[in-house]
């Protein structure tokens, strides 16, 4: 698998985990009502978890080697 | 009421009389960037299905599948981020006084506060088809010797709760009122 293609990806994720990590930080720390920043980090924890862990799969499942052969420069 | 609602910097005794967010139709069309973004993602996975009989036997099919979930982590932090947007942003009437919070992205955040007995004069304002169908709009509190109005935006029922902050303001006048006769009276 290209170098290239696991770099941007693994940028990719930094971007996602480092909003993620916001999101969940807002929520908790600037609470204004305790149950709903409770619940709503729990729903946008698993969720995003979820999308991430299938998303990563699905990664994976590409194979990259024959679709980037098709682009020789 | 509001039993649950806690706030930086709120005293013991004070009493939350009005906890305010944006209407929920404001959020409501911010969400529809995110409406717009899944009905787009759907639209080329059944496009791409369709123009391409064999397209799940390719490699590109996972590449499809791949780029799908991509977009749906997207439009999964968009709603979060828009949410909180408009879950950060409050006003607070309490007994004492009237708190804006206003969250401006992730790293700006304004907290400002007026005593209920520095309010001269507050107004409400509905603009427009659907504020006035949805009965939301803007209240204006304009203190005594500022240029600067404290400002409610979009928030329901605006005429309702400016006449809250009236009545608020004028029993924190008299109880103030009151309390400095009763001083005056005392050392006299």
């Amino acid at each position: 698998m290209s170098s290239i293609i696991i770099g941007f990806y693994v940028l990719i994720v930094l971007i996602l985990l480092a909003f993620g990590a916001a999101i969940v930080f807002h929520l908790l720390y600037y609470r204004i009502n305790r149950h709903v920043s409770g619940v709503m980090s729990l729903i946008y924890i698993i969720g995003a978890a979820l999308l991430l862990i299938s998303n990563f799969v699905l990664f994976m499942q590409v194979d990259w080697n024959k679709l980037l052969g098709n682009f020789k420069i | 009421m509001f039993g649950e609602i806690r706030f930086p910097g709120q005293h013991d005794d004070e009493q939350v009389i009005l906890f305010l967010r944006r209407h929920w139709f404001v959020f409501f069309v911010n969400l529809l960037s995110v409406l717009a973004l899944i009905a787009g993602l759907i639209l080329i996975y059944v496009l791409f299905t369709l123009l391409s009989k064999n397209l799940s036997d390719t490699a590109y099919f996972n590449l499809l599948l791949f780029g799908e979930s991509l977009g749906a982590l997207f439009a999964w932090n968009l709603f979060f981020i828009l949410w909180l947007d408009f879950y950060l942003d409050a006003w607070i009437v309490t007994n004492e006084r009237v708190i804006n919070i206003d969250q401006k992205g992730f790293f700006n955040r304004e907290i400002s506060e007026l005593k209920l007995t520095k309010i001269q004069d507050v107004t409400s304002e509905i603009v427009g088809v659907i504020p006035t169908l949805f009965n939301y709009g803007d209240i204006f509190v304009q203190t005594a010797g500022e240029v600067e109005r404290f400002k409610f935006v979009q928030i329901p029922n605006p005429n309702e709760v400016k006449n809250i902050i009236v009545q608020l303001q004028e029993k924190e006048r008299k109880s103030e009122e009151q309390e400095l006769g009763e001083a005056i009276r005392g050392k006299l």
